[in-house]
This record gives C-alpha cells, structure tokens and sequence, in this order.
C-alpha cells in the first residue's frame, strides 16, 4: 500500500515538475513561445499554431477559415480554441495537460510490461526494464517534447491521441483504442496506417475473462468502430465549416504537397524542384513509400504488435510529408520500452551523436540560408538528410535488435555470438 | 572436431566477402596478370613481344614463353575481364585440389600441353604465325574440366525434345567469344578446352605430381602455418566445401576484426593530436602563395573605378562651410546637434527623420538621438537604398568633425545628380556602436521599442553601407578599411574590392587593412594580417559603426583616412562617390563573392573551402576521441575481468567479447550539470554593474580553481565512480565540445578554431589515479588554459583593464547580440571543467572504497 502511494506521489510530483518547468518556460522567457513557434523544426503547415491563429481568426469573424489559404488543420480545433479565454496563459494550460495526458498513456503502456512480453512472444532479456516513471520522465523532459509544447504545435494532439489509442489496445479496451486512433487520423490523417498493428494488439491483449472472439469479427467490429468515429467526426467538422472545403485543405494538402514551406522531411526540397508532369507520380510513389512498411513490419513482427507501432511511429517521423521534431519526440518516446533489447543495439552511439549533431547543425545552417545571406538551401536539406539518416538508423537499429532477440529464443545456442547480416 | 564448430565456420565463410577468402595461389596468378599489365605500360621494354606465345619465337632457349603467355594481356580490358573469368574457376580448382597441386599443374602440363597444341598446329597445319597471350585458354581449360564434371552428374538440359549434352556448353560459348569478341584467338581457346576435357575425363591424372612428395613437401617447409591463404592437399577429407585447413583465421570478418583490435584503440589519443597539428598547420600555410588567392570582382554589374568622379572644385568650399557649421556644435547636447543639423538637411531638400535610443548595460546608460535624411532616387522606386553613415564620435571616441562635414557635403552633392537607381540615406549617429545599431534594428523592425523608437520614415531594403571615420585632420595619405561584422560576419568580399580598387587603383591612394600600416606583402605580413582578422572576428565585437549592418545581410565597411599625405577632403569623398556609383550599379543584393575569407593583404585572401579544414580537424579531434571512449568504456577491464573460457566450447575465440554495460547516469548527470552550471557565470557577467565587475570576476575566478576539487571530492564521495564512468564522463563533454564547435565553424570559423585550440589540452586529460605528480601537472596546465586565466593573460598583453573587457563585452552582449559570452560560459566553460573533473578523479580509490564496504 505504502509502496503505491510512494510511487502515486513520485508520478504527481513528476507530472507537477514538467507543468512547473513548461510553465516558466512560457512566462518567463515571454519571447521564447513565439520565436519556437517560428521555427520551421517545430511547426509544420499543418501543425503551425501561428496559421491555427489565422485560421481561428477567420472563423471568429464568420469567414471560411481556409479561405486564403494559410489553415491546414481540422476545423474541430477552432471551436476548442475559440472556447478558450482569450488570455494566452489558458492556452499554455491546455499544452501542458495535453503533455501531460501523454505522458499519463505512456506511462500505463510502459507498466503493462508490453514490450518485454506480449501475447505471443516473451523476451527472455525482458527483466531489464525501465518502469513506466523512467520512460514517462525521459518522454516529460525531451528536449524535443518540450519544444513542441513551448512552439504550441498542434501535433502535440495527434501524439497524445496515438499514445492513448496505444495504451487503451494494451488495456484490453479495443473500443477506446479506435475512438482514440480515430482522433489522431482525424487531426493527422497519418495515424490511420497504424490501424493494421493496433488491430492486432487489441486482439492479442483481450482481456483473457471474457470470451475470446475470433480474429475476423474483432477486427470487423474496430473496422467499424473507426469508420463510424470518423464520419461523426467529419459530420461535425461540416456543421462548424458550413461546407465540406476543410477535407481538401486538410487532408488534400497533406496528399499533394501543395505547401512547400521547408521542413525537417524529406519531401520538401525534392518537391521544390520537380518538373511539374512528374509531381502525381513521385506523390504516388512518396505515399506508397510511406505506407509499404505497414504490412510488411506487421507480417514480420506479428508478435510484437507494439515493436510495429514504435517502428512505424519512427518511419513516419522520417518520412512523412510534414514532419516536425514532435514526431522524433514522440518515437523517441516509445523507443525506451525496449530498454531490455538496448544491449543488442549496435550503433547507440554513433546515433545519439547524429542526432546531436543535426539539432545544432541544423538551425545554424537555417540561419546561415535565411537570415545570414551566406549559404542557401542545399546546407539546410543536407542537414534534414542527416537527421532522417540519424533516425532511421535508430529504426534499423531496433528492428535489427528486436529480431535478434525473437531469434535467439529460436536459436539458443547462438547467444552472445556474432552474426552479420548478408 | 565437433559439429558446432564446422557450422560456425561454415556460416562465417559464406558470409566473408569474396575477395578475402580467394586462395593463395589464385591470388598469386591474379597478382601476375596486374603486375605484368603495369609492366607493359612503359615503353622501353616490350613485355608483350618478350612473352606473347609467337610460333616463330619458340625456341629452346625461349621456352619460357609457353608459361608466361597466360600472364600477359593485350590492354587492361582484356587483363580485367580474363581475370575476372578466371578467379572463381581457379579459385574452385585450386580449393579443390591444393595450392601446391595447383602450381606444379598450371606451371608445367596444363600450361605447355595446350601451347604446344596450338604450335602445332598454327605453324605446321596452317603455316602461319599468330602470337597469343592472355589467360583465356585457362578459362577455357577449366570450363572444359568444369563442363566434364557437370556432365556426369547432370548429363543432358532438355530443349523441347532435343536432349542436348551438357559438356557442348564451353563450345558453344566458344563460339560466341570467337564471334563476338575481336582479335581473340579461336584455335588458342580450342587447344586449351580440349585438354580441359582429357584431363576432366581423367587421362591426364598420370601427370599430376605425387602426393607422397608434396605432402613430404607441405609437411617439411610448414607451408600450412607459414603462408596465408594456403590450402592443403589434405582437402580430400572434407571435399569442396568442407573446411578446409587453411591457416587464414577464418572466423570473423575484416571489419569486426579491425574493430576488436586493441592496436585500434591506441591510435586515438595520436590521431587527435595530428588532427590538432594538421590544423595549426594548415593554418599557418594559408598565407603562401600556393594557398591563397588574388582578389577579383566577382559581380560585373559593379564595374568598379569605371566612372569619372567629379566630387571636387567648389565642392571644397561647400566643405569648408559644413566644418565650419559642425565646428561651432563641438560640445553641444546631442539634441542641440541634431536640430542644426535637420535645418540643414532640410535646406538640402531633404527628407529627415530622427529616433531615441536609450540602451542600458553594465549599469551605464547608454542614449542618444540619431538624425539621418533620405534622397529619394530620382530614377528609382525607393524599393533600395544605400546608407553613407558618419558617427559624431568614432570608436574611439574622437569627434568625426570631417566625417560629419564630409557626409553633408556629400548630400548636398548626390542632389544635385540624377542617375541615382538606389535611396540614399545619409545617417549621423552620436555615437559609433549603440546608434547604428539601434537604428539599423528599428529600420529592420527587430527593435525592442521599450529601447528604441521606431523610425518615423523608412526608403527600401538596404544594399550597402558605407561608413566614414575621418577624425583626423589634415592631409592624409591612405584609407583603412575596416569590414569586421559582429560575431565575426563579413561583407561580401565585392564590396571590400570595389573599395580597394577605387581608392587604390582609380585615385592612387594606399589602402590598408587590419591596421597593418604598412604591409609588405611578405610571410610575416600576411599572417599577422590573418591572425589579427582572426582574432578580431573571434571576438565577434563590433569595430565600427559598419558593423550592426552586417548582421542583417547588409554589406557594409568603415573607411578611415590615415597617414600624413596629399590626399585631402575631395579625395575622401571621391572615393565615397566612386563606391555608390558601383552599389548604384547593383541589379541584386551583392551575392556573387565569397561571405566568408580571410584576407591577408587587400588583394590575397583564402575562402572558406582552404581554411575551413582547419578548424573542423581541431573540433574533429574531440569527436574522435569521444568515439574512441566510447568504445574502450564498453570493453570490459583487461586484468578487472579476464574473459571466461566457456568450458566445453573449444572455440573460445568464436565468443565475442560481450561488450560491458555502460552506466550512463553519472556520466550523462555530470556532464548535464556541468552544463546548467555555465548559466551562472554567463548570467553574472552580463547583469553585474561595472564596479561590481573586476570584484566579481576575482571572485569567480578563486572559485573556478576550487570547483573542480570540491566536485571530484563530491563525486568520489558518494558515488565512486568508475574508470568507466570517467572515461563516459570525458567522452560526453567531448562529443558535446566537437559539436557545438563543429557548428560554430560555419558560423564563425576563428572563434571555433581559437576556443578549439585553447581547449585541446581537454583531449588529452585523463584520471591518474596512480601517480599524484601527473595529477597535479595536468591540473596546473587546465588551469593554466582556463576561460578566466586566458581573460587575464589576454587582458595583460594587450594592456588593457579587465574590467573594461567585460564592460565591452556586456555591452556587445546587451546591444549587438553578440554571442561570444554564451560559447566561452557554455561551450568551453563546462568541457573545462567536466575534463578538471577528470582529471582530478581517482578510480582506483572508489574500487577500493567499495570492496572495503
């Protein structure tokens, strides 16, 4: 009992400490929200809270938000911040819970032990492990996340909704877990191709009292459960909007790349300068990239349906059409839960430097284009081609990792020895 | 020898790439063919005449040509691609029947039966005299045996209903190669199949040297243990792909090898040093000839000197009026100055605007009103402007009565012309830093307008500056331009061309650079030219009123008269004329030259791509080190932990050594900390009031030397760290050093190198926990180079006060934004102390304090 209050208290006070931290960032660097907001590491087109401002501008004065064309984001943001007291500390508040709330769904993903053992697979390294206080305060005091929350990036709800979707399908409530996943495709669209491995962790972690269903129905009724949150959700966003414009300029501009402010991605610079006849088949081809992985890491890695969330979470913060260090943090998130697969790692290092190494780089090169005059934009994209390389090194490297650890429960006399890959 | 043992052999070769497991002697013949190519490419020799397989050639004495044809190719095409057919055949020969098998056949029957054959017949049957080399007939040899091996097991491929024997398949593509491939010999590649298909059919076993005898052989010189790659005759017992004894270590792939050995792990600390060397190095050859370039005007739209310039006659009396006027202000309020001078301006048909500033640092208050007045372009669409800046006080706070005058005169002067493209605005500031850069930052609308009113009128984006510090009276003999931006950016080098080629080429007068007053152009000069511009932008202070603008990509350079010559006023302002003229000329913002040089004359300089090296090498040296600890951190201690021997494997070396689990809380809480704690001094320095200053800084400083020991003390206390929590320690900071350091040097390249410099001792520190003496001569060194002891000494030899160095740099800190501070309390500041920390540890006491407990 004791022990539970002990643990209870240690997590307020952590949550307390992240509040209180964010919180002075806000108020006493008052420069500094605004200057993170600018950042084009931090807000994407689609996630900037400088064009929600606009956005919610516009509606407050009764005209279509993405009339001239600066809001990409879901209408359902502007009667949430429209409902907000004007006074910016309301907004800093509604960040830091968000924050927060994520936090609180990481932590009961870490705690199920999940990742360690799931239903078909139990890795015999799973004793060393973080508990969930660990991994919620590396995620609470990323430098990343708090960027994100300071710069008010509006991905800090996507990354909230996915990791609830997560925590909820290994809490056995596959219900919860579509409502959520549904949200953050709502708000991202992106999210959705976590489907495939959500389904599967729903259904591997059903709570073992109540009948087992079989796969094919569970799975048709979480099909139906999303499709259903969806079109409510869409419904709704047409009577805020008045029209059905925002699905466009959402969801169209995320499919078609037609903001081409620069990012850390990839797409951006390639974009720029493709000839106009090509850009639907290299669309085409980026989104059909993006989404490969889906099937095939959830085939390979059936029986760690969360091993498939993580990796994908980090493929699609590599390769996405916007993406912004939210989606580092909130992969770097989920990568301590396999904390006990951390030894079979082999390029930690050279990783964590990589990425060092770009975060100072890359704002520096940034400055060097925009604001010095004296480089151009080749030193910044090279630095976001270092960053995805950073990135999915760390992917290869866990997915190597994970598949060494399934397979030396297949081969056990190969322990501890070396192997190469051909 | 057990099972495991074949598998794991068996895994590890396949996984080998191809080219290191080739065997010796094929190896050998490959070696051969390359050599003898790179023989024959020399002239005065003709290899191919003295080798080829010529029919009238043969003769006793010149039998050698029937074993050296195969080595000796027509061109590198034919050597390529023959010995890339030939190696995966020899190769699987040669693991088949042995190294020494191998030799004795290819050198003796397998070499000269199908020679004589072709002899035969191209000189007795068809009585002609066609040379031919190349290893072809090999491969046709082999393939014939190959194909005969093939047919036994696998008699027929079956094509519809044709049954076609398996051992045709060398012939037919013999004949494609006598089709398709020019100048290659047909009955050359026919002799060599035949006797590849006698010998595959087994008739030519007789010739084979006997076994009894190589063994003999093998056993007696050791060729097993002595050559690598060897292989044995023993292969029989295991077959092709069995194992095969050879004395190659066959486990473990290059690379990881490589990675294993301890020899690598000794070369970092040397490896760093060289980068450090090379660096210096490289620096100190960036002056010669061969290193640096001449300067040359990159934008053609400048067009430098090219224009008359008619500032001059009457103008001079106009001159004389406008000293005058300024004259009479000497000592006046800054308000009262303004106020004559916008009458002024305004007589001129002028547009004028004025602005308060009011700064505050070091717990002085820094004020003052600048005036400046528009010409409006009559040829333009006030999209650009020009600015001509003169300061009422220069840096070094003597009145610009000239530079002032000058800048009137000069107004007066444009108005009257009407090729003007550009605004011009003409600004005059009370003072040389804080008004520029007040008024430039509110031009830009980035002024904090608690401190600085916004401008009431405003012309286009700015193309270029021009500042005038013309406090000396008299005559003068050259102009010194100086282009230091703060934070150590630059004005594209066009514009520092335009003006030394003006004032230089067009009106004859010196020009000087870094105040060389005199330069030679010799060695000597150069350097210090460089030294001193490298020093000057490391400091990233700002050297005049032109340097505020660069920061906001806007070119701009002071000019100052100097010298006793016959170079006056008019002369001043027709170098002043020439240089807009050229901005006038612009199309687009100056753009085509380099943005980062280092100029070691007015006309050499070296760009970014020769001296950049050099400041990367020193910032590498920390990122390999940190690698390198990083690596030996994961090994476990040699005589700690001697690697257990599994008992019933018997290949213990099979086992990788597991590499230690690395804590990384301590290492990453230290370093952290060390950190956070640079915002004390950071924040001390730049709040403190100026008296508070010099008291502060010997505060800090007695502190500084003690920290490091009440830290170490701390952490030995209670946490006993490590070796290897030192080493993690140490390699963290490096990394953090190399990085940040690494991307100061794009930004600013001399404050990298020299804070690179000044900090590589940090490679080198490392915990003694034996030997008391090292402990205290590294330490003593540390703090010979730390932050607070280079202020001082730096302080000492250039004889000034060390509270006015920090004064000056609160103030660059508070209104220029330099950051120079945050690198020197940030950046160097907590490796420092993070490899003090280091230094001063003692693993050893920890151990012993832990097996105690």
């Amino acid at each position: 009992m004791d022990g539970g209050k002990v643990t209870l208290g240690r997590t307020a006070g952590l949550y307390l400490g992240a509040a209180v931290l964010r919180l002075a960032l806000f108020t006493l660097f008052p420069g500094l929200a605004d200057l993170l907001t600018g950042r084009v590491e931090i807000s994407t087109p689609v996630t900037s809270f400088k064009r929600l401002q606009e956005g919610l501008f516009l509606y407050d004065h009764n005209v279509s938000p993405y009339d001239g064309g600066v809001y990409h984001q879901a209408p359902l943001f502007l009667p949430l911040f429209s409902l907000l007291p004007s006074l910016p500390i309301f907004t800093y508040l509604l960040y830091i819970a968000v924050d927060i709330l994520s936090a609180g769904a990481l932590l009961k993903i870490a705690d199920s032990g999940e990742a360690g053992s799931s239903a078909l697979f139990t890795s015999p390294r799973r004793e060393k492990r973080w508990s969930g206080f660990v991994i919620a305060t590396v995620f609470l005091f990323n430098p990343f996340t708090i960027a994100t929350c300071i710069g008010r990036s509006t991905s800090v709800f996507t990354t909230c909704a996915i990791l609830h979707a997560i925590a909820k399908a290994v809490a056995g409530a596959p219900f919860g877990a579509m409502v959520a996943l549904s949200f953050a495709a709502y708000l991202s669209m992106y999210p959705l191709l976590l489907l495939p491995p959500l389904l599967l962790l729903c259904y591997d972690r059903q709570p073992p009292e109540s009948a087992i269903k079989p796969g094919v129905q569970s799975a048709a009724t979480n099909i139906l459960v999303v499709v259903g949150v969806l079109a409510a959700l869409f419904q709704m966003s047409y009577f805020i909007t008045g029209s059905w414009e925002f699905l466009p300029s959402t969801y169209g501009v995320q499919l078609t790349l037609s903001d081409l402010t620069p990012n850390i991605g990839l797409w951006w610079y390639f974009f720029i300068e493709m000839f106009d006849s090509f850009r639907s088949f290299f669309l085409a081809v980026f989104w059909l990239h993006l989404s490969c992985y889906v099937g095939g890491l959830t085939i390979r890695l059936r029986r760690q349906p969360l091993v498939v969330l993580t990796l994908l979470l980090g493929i699609f913060s590599i390769f996405k059409p916007y993406p912004s260090i939210s989606d580092a943090s909130l992969f770097l998130a989920m990568v301590p839960l396999y904390r006990h697969v951390f030894p079979l790692m082999r390029y930690t290092f050279v990783i964590a430097a990589v990425i060092m190494y770009t975060t100072f780089l890359g704002p520096a090169f940034y400055h060097l284009w925009i604001y010095a005059g004296s480089g151009n934009a080749n030193f910044f994209y090279a630095i976001t081609l270092v960053w995805g390389l950073g990135q999915s090194l760390l992917v290869c490297d866990l997915t190597f990792a994970v598949l060494r650890d399934e397979w030396e429960v297949e081969r056990p006399e190969m322990v501890g020895k070396d192997i190469r890959q051909i | 020898m057990p099972s495991v043992n074949f598998a794991s052999i068996l895994t590890s070769l396949r996984s080998r790439t191809y080219t290191t497991r080739l065997p010796l002697f094929t190896r050998g013949v490959l070696v051969a063919i390359l050599a003898f190519w790179i023989a024959g490419i020399q002239s005065l020799w003709d290899v191919r005449a003295w080798g080829g397989l010529a029919p009238d050639q043969v003769g006793i004495t010149t039998l050698y040509r029937l074993n050296t044809f195969p080595f000796i190719h027509l061109n590198i095409f034919h050597a390529l691609m023959n010995a890339l057919a030939l190696a995966p055949l020899l190769e699987r020969f040669e693991s088949e029947h042995g190294t020494l098998t191998s030799l004795a056949l290819f050198f003796g029957p397998l070499t000269t039966i199908p020679a004589f054959i072709y002899l035969f017949v191209e000189k007795f049957i068809l009585r002609s005299n066609t040379s031919v080399m190349g290893a072809s007939m090999w491969i046709f040899l082999l393939l014939g045996i190959e194909a005969i091996r093939t047919y036994r097991v696998n008699p027929y491929f079956v094509i519809s209903t044709y049954n076609i024997p398996t051992w045709t398949s060398p012939l037919a593509l013999l004949v494609v190669i006598a089709a398709l491939v020019p100048s290659s010999s047909f009955l050359g590649h026919l002799s060599g199949l035949i006797v590849g298909y006698i010998c595959g059919l087994g008739y030519l076993k007789f010739l084979a040297p006997p076994e009894k005898v190589l063994r003999w052989i093998e056993a007696r010189l050791n060729l097993l243990g002595r050559l690598p790659y060897y292989i044995s005759i023993d292969q029989k017992t295991y077959g092709r792909f069995g194992v095969l004894p050879s004395s190659g270590s066959p486990s473990r792939a290059g690379a990881l090898r490589l990675r294993r050995d301890p020899r690598i792990l000794k070369l970092p600390p040397y490896l760093s040093l060289l980068c450090i060397l090379v660096g210096v190095v490289w620096l100190f050859l960036l002056p010669l000839d061969e290193y640096s370039r001449r300067t040359y005007i990159s934008e053609n739209a400048l067009l430098p000197g090219q224009v008359h310039t008619y500032f001059g006659g009457s103008d001079q009396n106009v001159f004389r009026a406008y000293k005058h006027e300024v004259n009479s202000l000497v000592g006046k309020s800054n308000v009262e100055i303004n106020d004559k001078l916008e009458s002024i301006v305004k007589g001129l048909g002028l547009k004028a605007g004025r602005q308060n500033f009011t700064y505050r640092s070091a717990g002085r208050v820094y004020s003052g009103e600048n005036l400046y007045a528009i010409l409006q372009a009559p040829r333009g669409d006030a999209t650009e402007a020009i600015v001509l800046v003169a300061a009422w006080e220069n840096a070094k706070e003597e009145l610009n009565r000239n530079g002032v005058a000058l800048v009137l005169t000069l107004a007066r002067y444009f108005k009257r012309w009407s090729l003007w493209s550009k605004d011009i605005i003409f600004l005059v500031t009370p003072d040389s830093i804080a008004g520029p850069q007040a008024w430039v930052d509110a031009y830009h609308d980035a002024h904090d307008s608690a401190r600085v009113d916004s401008l009431p009128l405003k012309s286009g984006a700015l193309q270029g500056a021009i500042a005038i510090d013309y406090a000396k009276e008299g005559r003068f003999e050259s102009v010194h331009v100086v282009y230091d931006g703060v934070n150590g950016q630059l004005p594209n080098l066009d514009l520092i061309n335009s003006v030394v080629s003006i004032a230089g080429g067009q009106m004859g007068m010196g020009v000087a650079i870094q105040e060389m007053w005199g330069h030679n152009d010799q060695y000597p000069d150069r350097l210090r030219t460089m030294l001193r511009g490298m020093l000057k932008q490391g400091l990233g202070l700002a050297s005049g009123p032109h340097s505020s603008f660069i920061p906001y990509h806007v070119d701009a350079v002071t000019l100052q008269p100097f010298g006793d010559g016959w170079q006056d006023e008019m002369a001043m302002g027709r170098v002043v004329e020439g240089t807009f003229r050229s901005l006038n000329n612009l199309l687009e913002h100056l753009h085509q030259s380099f943005f980062f040089y280092l100029l070691m004359q007015r006309e050499r300089f070296v760009s970014i791509g020769t001296y950049l090296p050099s400041a990367m090498l020193v910032a590498a040296n920390f990122t390999i080190m940190a690698i390198a600890l990083w690596v030996k951190s994961g090994q476990p201690e040699s005589e700690a932990e001697p690697v257990k021997k599994e008992a019933g494997s018997t290949d213990s070396e099979e086992m990788t050594r597991p590499t230690v689990e690395r804590d990384l809380f301590l290492p990453l809480g230290v370093v952290t900390l060390c950190q956070f704690l640079a915002v004390v001094p950071l924040y001390l320095f730049n709040h403190a009031p100026e008296s508070m200053l010099t008291p502060t800084f010997t505060i800090f400083a007695i502190i500084n030397t003690a920290l490091p020991h009440a830290l170490s003390h701390l952490l030995m206390t209670y946490y006993t760290p490590s070796a290897q929590q030192y080493q993690l320690i140490k390699s963290f900071s490096l990394l953090l050093l190399g990085m940040f350091l690494s991307s100061l040097a794009t930004l600013n390249f001399s404050l990298a190198f020299l804070v690179g410099l000044l900090a590589s001792p940090l490679t080198f520190m490392r915990p003694w926990p034996q030997s008391p003496a090292m402990r205290i001569a590294c330490t003593v060194l540390l703090n010979a180079v730390a932050p607070t002891a280079v202020l001082v000494t730096a302080a000492l030899a250039w004889h000034l006060d060390i509270n006015t160095v920090l004064r000056e740099a609160a103030f660059a800190w508070d209104v220029c934004g330099m950051y120079t501070p945050v690198v020197v309390w940030c950046v160097w500041w907590p490796a420092w102390l993070a490899g003090s920390v280091t230094v001063l540890g003692r693993p050893e006491v920890g151990k012993k304090k832990q097996k105690m407990t």
